[in-house]
């Protein structure tokens, strides 16, 4: 019996002495829930959502976009001004004195650095058609890839030796095949000169994304690991991590436990450091949707940046009760024109205010395949357009933002959500209209949907996409006559059919990443790598290519408006569905700096806590708009 | 004792060996691109196609050699004895570079989470799940024993209908729905403890205890039946013959020998508790292993999927081992 004892008492000695040692560090001024761990702190690899946010603080650009402006207007960031030379193909940008993390200087070089590592195809940055805006980048590729098969042939040829020294003498090429093919170059520390493939009026904007982030080249050049077998270059491992990691942005990383806890410092020797209101920055990792609202409600986290709770529906309609009960002193802060969240900062305390839904800057919308066959090789009858319009406007939009997805998401007729881009209006697209459309399908030689295939519509198991599609099977069976089936797949598996084209409907989101249409319209582009629909109209290319080299800016969007008319309006390669918001929650009382601007982009580090002795406690909001104006998506109303 | 731990250990590398292969195999004809991401921007193909060389994911049996030479270490050894490590981290001090990480089993690059090794990844999280495993066992074993002892005593009593009920609940309850209500009623409701529940001993209370109830239930049965087994036997009645005490008799002789089914359990339950607690890992936002069991392979994450299953497969066959010596160890007449 003794024995058994000493199995007990050890076991909870080893207990004791694990937990022991595993002690949580005091809580951050400010902290944060994204919507999951981190997949990269490599500014290049970026493409995931809460990557970007991140980046954002412990990176900057050469210039960022004010969130709270209506325009979304450029700012200085990196560099303090910059010049454009007339033909809009030229642009030089002149950095101001700030410093990376460990104190040295951010010079040109560092950006350029970045720039040749995101072209680099031994990267395989998601990003690259980015850079390739640069004259010579994608020149540069393909200079790399030639090079890296001939290295390889090479040993190959040689019995596969391993040739470190040609490896070494590869990469020495390499930067001076950057020098030479890619037209961006610093005269000297502090200028940046970049010359385009074509005038691209977004590209101040498109500048600020997180594939142009500079890296400490000094630091991060000593993780290079040349491969003698492949000459290819990676970088080792842990240059993402702490302490390796040296940043440029308002903070840096003192630790990042994965899969547990961000926690972040602020960095002293960026150069707008008195500015920051927080010292520290925790984001701890809360994956399942239902926790990341407990934890806010038990005061753990002070911000959800996406609340996913299946309950979230309910949530939301809390809100509009509060509302409700103050109508009258919502109605006048309303009509003064005041930026949603200050609305909410002027009510009175409600544990209910603090879900705040902001327009997203991305659409859901329904696939379909344009392809002259179906996969099985049978003729495909969604190939003509008027049976796609028909599908478009059979289907009660509504009845999914309302019945299904319940957050207040505005029914969708354009693929780009309307009033999120300045001076640019969206198309109407078409609306539910099911006798027009049984006239086209009957039109197209389907009446009453009699000699049509039966349709199947393809969703992924996650997130309520079954019901969506039954709602749209039901409809396009009532209306139209047509025989439907849903098929449900794991992700990866719908991705690959989307990919070979072995679909005929089904499922789609996209989300811009910049403030230009063409963020939106380019995946329509034939032969476009994330044309899943197969979609060929010279129409709409060249409609794309006109504003490609169309100077004038106005002139230009007005094109792109026609072509996105004729996606919406005339060919519907993809229905548009609903546009996203985003639900997060923040007591607007007790911190600001939260965007409610419909891009969907925040800087977090603008938070500013209230009343904890740090910053200037100046609530930040948009500037009120004008009587008649009024944010668009803003739920409540 | 000691040539059974060294037959194990011998068998430890083959069997693990055979693992990785039909691992490999099955993980390898999951579908899709395990670099590219759910939902948005595809990767342009040439870039795709040089990232799948780059991961050696265009062929199989190049894919199969490379990690089981990296894994093994065998590569570790190779590159020590011939002195190539050494003269690669000259070459890269002369060229002003830090000399790459070497890891003598080295389980590879995560494709899903591109900043993190699978050594770190498992490094990382493995001690948490073993806490909260072995935590978990240590509650099971508390309410356990005790409750089965009790119900052994007066057979199909009030007292034993109700611990017997009370397993019954506990076996049948998904950790899920037990973890959410203890969730609503402590931190929510009642303002004790706290989300995510980590990082603190207190912390580790409440999803221990979710953890814990299934072993706990199927572990009073087990005693219970032990027991009910054991009071019957011959060596029992002598004793009470003897005139030993009633609590003698129940747990200096009886529960000895009742006790050994539960400590076969142990060892399995063990390895299950550490790993697979992916329920109450998600609910309790809880750092731990389980997570990537399920993520990697949704992922199609190679290097994680087969880190994971070798690194559960060894340490079952560890512990394991670790029960049939503590086997022989209480009870000195097995051999």
């Amino acid at each position: 019996m003794l024995r058994l004892v000493v199995i007990f008492l050890v076991l909870a000695a080893v207990l004791g002495a694990l937990v022991g040692t595993d002690r949580p560090p005091p809580r951050a001024d400010l902290t944060f829930l994204n919507r999951t761990d981190l997949n990269t702190l490599d500014p290049q690899l970026m493409s995931w959502q809460q990557d970007f946010r991140v980046a954002k603080l412990i990176g900057e650009g050469l210039v960022t976009s004010n969130v709270f402006s209506h325009d979304y207007s450029p700012m200085p960031a990196a560099a303090e001004r910059w010049e454009v030379s007339p033909d809009g193909k030229t642009y030089t940008f002149h950095l101001r004195k700030t410093g990376w993390s460990d104190g040295s200087p951010v010079v040109a070089g560092d950006f350029l650095y970045a720039w040749m590592r995101g072209l680099l195809p031994d990267l395989g940055a998601d990003y690259i058609g980015f850079l390739e805006h640069i004259r010579g980048g994608r020149e540069f590729f393909r200079w790399r890839s030639d090079r890296l098969a001939a290295f390889a042939s090479a040993v190959r040829e040689s019995g596969g030796r391993p040739d470190p020294q040609a490896a070494q003498r590869l990469w020495e090429e390499t930067r001076e095949a950057f020098n030479r093919l890619v037209k961006a170059w610093a005269p000297d520390d502090r200028t940046i000169v970049i010359e385009l493939v074509r005038p691209t009026p977004y590209f101040l904007d498109m500048v600020g994304f997180v594939t142009f982030h500079p890296l400490c080249e000094s630091s991060v050049r000593r993780y290079e690991v040349l491969d003698p077998l492949t000459g290819r270059v990676t970088w080792d491992q842990g240059w993402t991590k702490p302490p390796k990691l040296i940043c440029n942005g308002p903070f840096s990383v003192e630790y990042w436990q994965f899969k547990r806890d961000v926690r972040l410092r602020r960095n002293p020797y960026y150069w707008n450091a008195a500015s920051i209101a927080l010292d520290t920055i925790s984001i701890p990792t809360v994956e399942d949707t239902v926790s990341t609202v407990m934890a806010f409600r038990t005061g753990a986290v002070d911000l959800v940046n996406d609340v996913l709770a299946p309950f979230r529906a309910e949530i939301v309609a809390q809100k509009a009760a509060f509302y409700r009960e103050h109508q009258a002193e919502v109605d006048s802060l309303r009509s003064q024109g005041l930026d949603p969240v200050e609305i909410d900062r002027r009510l009175p305390p409600d544990p209910r205010k603090n879900v705040h839904v902001f327009p997203g800057f991305g659409t859901c919308f329904w696939n379909i395949n344009c392809s002259p066959q179906l996969a099985d090789g049978r003729n495909n009858p969604l190939a003509d357009a008027r049976v796609r319009r028909a599908l478009a406007m059979a289907i009660d939009k509504k009845a999914i933002a309302d019945g299904i997805r319940r957050v207040g998401e505005p029914v969708a007729g354009s693929l780009i959500p309307p009033g999120s881009l300045a001076q640019y209006t969206s198309p109407r697209g078409l609306g539910y209209d099911p006798e027009r459309a049984r006239k086209l399908l009957a039109e197209a030689g389907y009446p009453g949907g009699a000699g049509f295939i039966t349709l199947d519509l393809l969703v992924t198991k996650d997130g309520g996409n079954e019901l969506i599609a039954q709602s749209i099977a039901k409809d396009w069976q009532r209306e139209l006559g047509i025989d439907t089936t849903i098929t449900v797949q794991e992700v990866k598996v719908f991705r690959e059919r989307l990919r070979s084209k072995n679909f005929m409907t089904a499922r789609a989101s996209w989300f811009g990443d910049y403030g230009d249409p063409t963020t939106f319209l380019e995946i329509n582009r034939s032969g476009d790598g994330n044309n899943d629909r197969n979609y060929a109209s010279p129409v709409f290319d060249e409609l794309l290519e006109k504003a490609s080299n169309e100077a004038d800016p106005l002139k230009r969007l007005a094109l792109l408006e026609d072509a996105e008319r004729v996606l919406v309006e005339e060919d519907l390669p993809l229905i548009p569905l609903f546009y996203f918001v985003n639900i997060c929650m923040f007591d607007a009382n007790k911190l600001t700096g939260i965007s409610s601007h419909p891009r969907g982009d925040q800087l977090l580090y603008k938070v500013d806590l209230f009343g904890d002795g740090k910053g200037s406690d100046r609530p930040l909001a948009l500037p009120p708009r004008k009587a008649g104006e009024h944010h668009q998506g803003e739920s409540g109303s | 004792m000691l040539g059974l731990i060294a037959r194990r250990l011998v068998q430890l590398p083959i069997i693990l060996g055979v693992i990785y292969t039909l691992t490999l195999n099955l993980a390898w004809s999951i579908p899709g691109n395990p670099l590219e991401n759910p939902e948005g921007r595809r990767p342009q193909p040439e870039v795709a196609a040089a990232m799948q060389r780059q991961y050696k994911l265009d062929s199989f049996w190049s894919f199969y050699w490379s990690y089981l030479d990296n894994a093994s270490g065998v590569r570790f050894v190779r590159e020590t004895v011939t002195g190539e490590a050494q003269r690669r981290a000259e070459a890269a001090e002369s060229n002003g570079k830090e000399a790459p990480t070497r890891r003598v089993f080295d389980l590879g690059p995560s494709l899903q989470y591109r900043d993190q090794r699978v050594n770190e990844i498992i490094g990382g999280s493995l001690p948490v799940s073993m806490t909260l495993g072995a935590a978990a066992i240590a509650i099971a074993l508390v309410i356990g024993v005790p409750a089965g002892v009790a119900g052994a005593i007066k057979p199909n009593s009030g007292t034993d209908m109700l611990t017997l009920s009370v397993a019954l609940v506990g076996i049948s309850l998904p950790t899920f729905v037990i973890g959410a209500v203890l969730l609503l009623i402590f931190p929510v409701l009642l303002g004790w403890g706290r989300i995510p529940s980590w990082g603190r001993p207190i912390d580790l209370l409440l999803p221990a205890l979710t953890l814990s109830l299934p072993f706990a239930a199927y572990i009073a049965r087990l005693t219970r039946l032990g027991m009910i087994e054991q009071l019957k036997s011959d060596y029992v009645r002598t004793a009470r013959a003897k005139g030993v005490s009633e609590a003698g008799v129940l747990f200096k002789h009886a529960l000895k020998n009742a006790f050994l089914p539960v400590l076969t359990y142990l060892g399995p339950a063990t390895a299950y508790a550490m790993t697979g607690s992916f329920v109450v890992e998600r609910v309790f936002v809880i750092p731990g292993m389980g997570q990537h069991f399920v993520n990697a392979v949704q992922n199609k994450d190679l290097f994680l999927i087969i880190g994971v299953v070798l690194i559960y497969a060894s340490l079952l066959i560890i512990l394991n081992l670790i029960v049939d010596v503590l086997y022989r160890w209480v009870d000195p007449r097995i051999e």
